[in-house]
């Protein structure tokens, strides 16, 4: 079994440099790159405001029109576009072994500050969202499951495949409509409102709530179904296996048997993605950011791809591919640890 | 051609889940009339009937002003003809249930789009922002999307389905090879990439299904290595080969037939994800170019235009209604191909 799992840890070296290796080739081989973005900007700023763009300090005598051939060379060496793809990604993959993801190009500081500045919301969202899922998920399951076929099932399956359906985004589209718009219950967006510093504590963590009421419930909708639909099968699997039957055949109640005995099984196909929830640290979705004005990883990643802030998405998808390989290592370690009949080979 | 005994016992076992059955039957009475989307939502007439010659304008070349005795030597607009031709008594003109094109902009003095539904002017769900009628573009948009998916369905599955099941088949280095590559392929951001690739190349309808089909086939690749793989560990493999059939026998007349049931099951669930992943493509601005009706589009303009709420409702409520019928389709193939039969208490 360790062995299993030391040989998946070690697949994730291989795994990484693939992905990495072929976003990295993409972003060096579409056009509209960071230094021609910047070449653009200063001719739209015209002769004077030139020189304040970017690392070209050496003037704007060239006038109005773009810069010397040389200049535009001294950018792309300071950017690292001077070199081939393949050497220029071993010199970008050294500085990513040594903890160094680069410097943005929109934001000129550090790629690791501007990810980090963006963790507290994201996991914000994230954790609540986790909490909430698993609070409504695994006793709904278990009620539908008892009640197999009752109003309670058949009026939550309603909501479970409306969830199921539809993305998320368009459930936020539709409760910013409803909430926001229509009835003005909720403001329309942002993670904040505008007076936050200067409210209490109290009233600080209210407007917090206030705010992130409407995204999550598009974030819940978009998980909750999937999770509800697999706890109420795995539950019916059991409350029909001969155990069940057995435990209740010698005597025991049958809420017991459901508590002690059928329940603990039926969160084995729970745990089995229970690992992944690691990624929740930048699980932001770019289009609820979006739709709600949220300043978290997803809209980071949105902008900076609109923008060809490569340093920043070469920086997210480092981040957000090892948590995600590591999350699936620990979800098999979660379903050995619930379930000592698995074997890893 | 012969169903076996087991696939008509399928098939009725579906009918018999009347959920998914009545779906199946409303979605595709649905794509049926896109088929025909002309001759219900069009701005042009149906049938025109004028001095005694009757016409057919629906398809076919523009046919001019000129030809009803109006001033103009550009396309008829046949709504203000009918009006015409009603006042002088001079013929009769037929117009579609919703008189308007997706594409043209409905612009009236006084009025400012998006307007509210009105029965009246005949925009049953009102104008969008540059407006156009929202009916016409909820409809055409539907026939895109659900047509983009079903081709985008064909090539993954044909994609899928020939390397999975040669993965699981063949098994070895090529297994192996094909094992890690999946998996490097699975872990790129899709949505991260086609924008990266869309913000570049103005995409058309193909170079967007190209994409798409760039990060789609692993799906279906992995599913059908696994039933392929389990497959061929069963006996009656062993017993065809044993009994000298070739390999190509073995995997188009054995393992193939077997298999088709993992196939067909996660057909609905491709359809909707192949109509989600245009929308929110469109949504963003990276999908179809600008005039195109599209659902994703028509959320963009509700979204910016929340106080045209017909605009929002009307998408969003069409998109519901259609992605959980197909959600109950392919919830009901699935229990046709797989009964799970429950002991329930009392």
């Amino acid at each position: 079994m360790t062995a299993y799992f030391v040989r998946r840890v070690l697949l994730i070296i291989p795994t990484f440099i693939g992905i990495t290796l072929l976003v990295f080739t993409i972003t060096r081989f579409v056009p509209g790159g960071p230094v021609e973005r910047m070449l653009a900007q200063m001719q739209a700023m015209g002769g004077e405001g030139g020189s304040s763009g970017g690392g070209s300090s050496s003037g704007s005598d060239v006038g109005s029109n773009a810069l010397s051939p040389d200049q535009i060379k001294e950018l792309e060496a300071y950017y690292g576009f001077d070199k081939p793809v393949f050497i220029s990604y071993v010199l970008w993959l050294k500085k990513v072994v040594s903890l160094d993801l680069g410097t943005s190009t929109r934001y000129s500081e550090p790629v690791w500050d501007t990810i980090k500045e963006r963790f507290p919301v994201s996991t914000f969202y994230g954790i609540s969202t986790l909490i909430l899922v698993y609070l409504i998920c695994i006793p709904l399951g278990i009620i539908k499951a008892i009640k197999h076929n009752s109003i309670v099932d058949n009026l939550s399956s309603i909501f479970v495949f409306i969830g199921y359906a539809i993305p998320n985004y368009v459930v936020g589209i539709a409760v910013i409509y409803l909430f926001a718009s229509y009835f003005e219950f909720f403001p329309m967006g942002g993670f904040v409102g505008d007076e936050f510093e200067d409210l209490s504590t109290w009233e600080q963590f209210k407007d917090l709530l206030h705010h992130a009421v409407l995204p999550l419930i598009s974030y819940v909708a978009g998980s909750f179904a999937v999770m509800t639909i697999l706890m109420k099968n795995s539950m019916m699997d059991n409350l029909a296996a001969d155990y069940v039957r057995t435990a209740m055949a010698k005597g025991l109640s049958f809420n017991r048997a459901v508590v002690r005995h059928a329940m603990r099984n039926s969160l084995i196909p729970i745990a089995t993605s229970f690992g992944n929830n690691i990624s929740v640290l930048i699980s932001g979705s770019f289009l609820i950011e979006f739709i709600f004005n949220i300043d978290g990883m997803g809209l980071l990643g949105y902008e900076s791809i609109v923008e060809r802030d490569y340093p920043i998405v070469m920086g997210i998808l480092v981040i957000s591919s090892i948590l995600f390989m590591v999350g699936n290592i620990l979800s098999d370690i979660c379903v050995a640890i619930v379930d000592p009949r698995v074997q890893f080979k | 051609m012969q169903l076996s005994p087991l696939a008509l016992k399928q098939i009725k076992r579906f009918k018999s889940i009347k959920r998914g059955y009545y779906s199946f039957i409303a979605i595709c009475v649905l794509v049926a009339l896109t088929l025909i989307a002309e001759l219900l939502i069009n701005s042009r007439a149906l049938f025109v009937s004028y001095e005694g010659n009757w016409y057919f304008p629906t398809y076919g070349s523009v046919i001019s002003g000129k030809t009803f005795g109006l001033n103009y030597d550009y396309e008829t607009n046949y709504r203000d003809l009918q009006e015409v031709l009603k006042k002088e008594g001079k013929g009769t003109v037929i117009m579609p249930l919703v008189p308007y094109n997706p594409l043209e902009n409905d612009f009236r003095e006084g009025i400012y789009p998006p307007s509210a539904p009105s029965s009246k002017e005949k925009h049953y769900l009102g104008t969008d922002s540059t407006g156009r009628d929202v009916v016409a573009r909820l409809f055409y948009g539907f026939r895109i999307a659900i047509f983009f998916s079903l081709l985008l369905l064909v090539c993954n599955y044909t994609i899928g389905v020939s390397v999975g099941s040669a993965m699981g088949f063949l098994g070895g280095r090529f297994d192996m090879i094909m094992q890690r590559i999946i998996e490097i392929w699975s872990n790129i951001p899709f949505l991260y990439v086609v924008i990266i690739v869309a913000s570049i190349i103005t995409p058309n309808i193909f170079t967007l299904m190209g994409i798409m089909l760039f990060f789609g086939w692993m799906a279906m690749t992995w599913q059908m290595r696994t039933t392929t793989y389990k497959e061929r560990s069963r006996e009656y493999v062993m017993a065809a080969k044993s009994l000298g059939a070739s390999r190509r026998r073995i995997i188009f007349n054995h393992i193939l037939p077997n298999s088709i049931f993992i196939i067909v099951s996660f057909i609905p669930f491709s359809i909707s994800g192949g109509i989600v992943a245009l929308t929110s493509l469109d949504y963003l601005g990276f999908g179809l170019p600008a005039p195109t009706p599209s659902w994703g589009e028509l959320l963009r303009q509700g979204t910016n235009n929340l106080e045209a709420g017909w605009i929002v409702s009307s998408v969003v409520v069409f998109m519901i209604i259609i992605l959980v019928m197909v959600t109950f389709i392919g919830e009901a193939v699935r229990e046709a191909f797989d009964p799970k039969k429950h002991t329930t208490y009392e």
